[in-house]
């Protein structure tokens, strides 16, 4: 259901003296200067400087156990698509992105709507909810470790319910990489219900009201009313979650070290450090980042893109 | 929209972030006082080294060199390589470090070599050469594997003695499994070293003893992991596992904790290095059982030890400090409170002319330093595979490789063939 709130028509005169470059008074450009440059140089310096540095070495053969270190242009590049390792880490880091894109965003989106009330027990659960968020991912990685070890809990009460054999939730390769999605999406999972509380909170109600004056039942109104303003909630939940699965790698070189075996949690964040620091080949994962980055930053823009599509404006 | 902006700064941020290649380091610092001289340390935490350890060690040192101040770093993981690496490439790397392999930084230039007179108190002053020089002081020898194990569990499974010969080895492993009894215990997870002693120990008996420079003809391109007797001996390793005798969960258990299984009894044999001594004679955490140790046994009963001498501190060539650097390295090394507290606390042996293990030195010690000695005496050492070092070692990001490799046989995941076949593969890469 969109809803349009017509604005105030701008003087013809006004709009054309705010569009002259030339107009701009040289007071403001000051205080744009003095405002904005530092978190442009800042940003310069610590965002666009090391990516490009990073592309640089991209197109080298850098070791720094082995100089010396050769121009190969697009070599590196190449090789990466015929290189067994990082397809399949490509494969596991796409398999954990697309879980920890839905899970927290489904169940997030569940438990905001439980926790959209008032009163001490709401607030509670809401804290309680967005703990794991604001821990570090070591001490979540730690305490994971144990609850999923053969002897822990969660096999522990398992085996007090029956089950002989319960899973070797990070020893078995097939179910290893599940467990370290489940362990991500837990670790998100606060976060999602936060946005969504806040969207949920920003629903004027009388909105809901004259959906329901209107005869609509709740899911009718939430699938009508609600949701559709949401959209600015799932845009946010959903890039932030696709990059941090993305770029997941603590979790990833506390709990499993990329095992077990060869590479069956081996994500790409952690295969570029691998790659560059244990094996040395620093060009070469420097290309690996790149080509991670690109991804990230593609997979990010065509997000926002259809989300956005889909958000209203009151 | 309004938040597009704040989105994309946000990936760029988190993107950088996870390609950023540094760790913040942990460092503890004794305030060094106008004129000294600092110098940094690079130092790692297991159960036994605690930093209590480190900065008694450090002390005694301090303390008899009063114009030299240390920074001690912490590695954030036993892994102390990956991490010195870290600091190389940030240019951060530290004046000094201990048990760092010096292959690639020594070829670099990164550290400094050790002069023949600064050598002249070890053992084996030329292990672990790189292009004929020494870049870590050879302080001690480490046995790896010795199998420790737990008598009363022999006793349970009517084992009277421990296995001779790898038939009874493996006869002794069925007995102990027939007993609801997991005979081996090994670890994974984030130490995952702690999958592949076992298969050490087979490529020892298997294939160093036959061919003690088999590394170097590797190098050479004139062996290969796919050639028979390394088949032989992973099929071996790959084999317990698939008998049962190994259990698959076991490999995301972290070395901490699967040394401690040992203890807590839930598992009757552990192939593990000889600084296994220092949980097993600490009275805190001794078990009510009695400990037993034996060398791994080859299929004709003959003894093989696998050894690794090294291990020692580096000192980096652009020390700021470098003569001090060295004076400091030296000097830890050789002090006798620091010799003992590293035979107490991480069960080595100190591979310094004359030296002598304390007398007090615990049960567990003893038995893997006498199943040493009886190596050494015997002629029967051998290198431990996967812990070589200098040109002795495998190329750098190989021994990752080969450790994943071991979690592969033991889950399942691939055959012996698939496994060795992908290493001569990541072997033609690196080189």
């Amino acid at each position: 259901m969109a809803v349009d709130v017509k604005t105030t028509p701008v003087p013809a005169s006004a709009t054309l003296r705010s569009r002259r470059p030339g107009r701009i008074p040289a007071e403001r450009l000051r205080s744009f200067a003095a405002f904005g440059a530092p978190g442009l140089l800042i940003y310069a310096c610590f965002v666009l400087a090391p990516i490009a540095i990073s592309f640089g070495y991209s197109l080298t053969n850098h070791n720094p156990f082995n100089p010396p270190t050769k121009f190969v242009g697009l070599e590196n590049y190449r090789l990466l698509f015929t290189d067994s390792e990082f397809l399949t880490s490509l494969r596991v880091t796409t398999i954990l992105t697309v879980i920890v894109v839905i899970v927290p965003n489904v169940a997030g989106l569940g438990i905001a709507v439980l926790l959209d009330r008032k009163g001490w027990l709401y607030n509670a659960l809401r804290t309680v909810f967005f703990t794991p968020m604001v821990l570090s991912s070591v001490v979540v990685s730690i305490v994971w470790t144990r609850m999923l070890d053969d002897e822990g809990p969660v096999n522990q009460a398992l085996r007090a319910l029956g089950v002989d054999q319960p899973p070797g939730w990070l020893s078995d390769p097939r179910l290893a990489l599940y467990s370290i999605a489940t362990i991500l999406s837990w670790q998100m999972l606060g976060f999602c219900v936060v946005v969504y509380l806040a969207g949920l909170q920003g629903v004027p109600t009388e909105l809901a009201e004259a959906a329901s004056i209107d005869g609509a039942g709740p899911m009718r109104r939430f699938w009508s009313v609600t949701w559709p303003l949401l959209a600015p909630a799932l845009t946010i939940n959903t890039v932030v979650l696709l990059i941090s699965a993305f770029k997941a790698f603590d979790h990833i070189q506390v709990i499993t070290h990329g095992g077990p075996g060869t590479g069956t949690t081996a994500t790409i964040a952690y295969n570029v450090l691998q790659t560059g620091l244990v094996a040395n080949r620093q060009g070469y994962a420097s290309a690996m980042a790149i080509v991670m980055l690109v991804i990230i930053a593609a997979a990010a823009a065509v997000t926002l893109r259809v989300l956005n599509r889909r958000e209203v404006n009151l | 929209m309004k938040h597009r902006a704040l989105l994309t700064a946000l990936a760029a941020t988190v993107t950088l972030a996870a390609c950023s290649v540094g760790q913040e380091q942990t460092a503890q610092t004794q305030p060094g006082a106008a004129g000294k001289k600092e110098i940094s340390f690079l130092v790692f935490e297991t159960p036994n080294m605690t930093p209590q350890v480190w900065d008694a060690a450090i002390k005694r040192v301090t303390d008899k060199y009063p114009d030299i101040s240390v920074k001690k770093l912490v590695a954030p993981s036993a892994d102390r390589v990956s991490y010195a690496k870290q600091l190389l490439a940030s240019g951060q790397f530290p004046d000094v470090m201990i048990a760092v392999s010096p292959a690639g930084f020594a070829e670099s230039g990164a550290m400094a070599a050790f002069t023949p007179e600064e050598l002249k108190d070890f053992d084996f002053p030329n292990n672990g050469a790189v292009n004929g020089k020494i870049y870590q002081l050879p302080t001690n020898t480490q046995t790896i594997p010795v199998v420790y194990y737990n008598k009363d569990l022999f006793a349970k499974a009517g084992i009277s003695a421990p296995p001779k010969t790898y038939a009874e080895l493996l006869d002794d492993s069925a007995k102990l499994k027939a007993k609801g009894i997991t005979p081996f215990v090994v670890g994974g997870g984030k130490d995952p070293f702690a999958s592949s002693l076992a298969w050490t120990a087979t490529i020892a008996t298997d294939v160093y003893a036959k061919t003690p420079d088999w590394m170097a003809k590797r190098r050479a391109g004139t062996v290969k992991f796919t050639d028979a007797d390394f088949v032989k001996a992973t099929t071996k390793f790959a084999d317990l596992a698939k008998q049962g005798y190994i259990d698959k969960k076991d490999v995301a258990r972290d070395y901490a904790a699967t040394e401690q299984a040992f203890l807590d009894g839930k598992g009757a044999m552990y192939p593990m290095g000889n600084w296994f001594a220092a949980a097993g004679d600490d009275p805190k955490r001794k078990p009510s059982w009695e400990i037993g140790a034996f060398n791994w046994p080859t299929d004709d009963g003959s003894t093989v030890v696998p050894a690794f001498t090294g291990g020692g501190l580096s000192v980096s060539a652009t020390a700021k400090n470098l003569p001090e650097a060295k004076k400091f390295a030296l000097a830890y090394t050789m002090d006798q409170a620091n010799l003992d507290a590293s035979v107490h606390n991480d069960g080595l042996y100190p591979a310094v002319k004359g030296y002598t293990p304390p007398a007090d030195t615990g049960a567990v010690f003893k038995l893997g330093y006498d199943l040493y000695q009886q190596g050494v005496q015997n002629k029967t050492v051998t290198q431990a595979f996967g812990w070589e070092s200098g040109n002795d070692g495998m190329l750098p990001g190989l021994v990752d490789k080969w450790q994943a490799a071991a979690q592969d046989l033991i889950t399942g995941n691939k055959s012996v063939q698939e496994v060795l076949s992908s290493l001569d593969d990541e072997w033609s890469k690196a080189s």
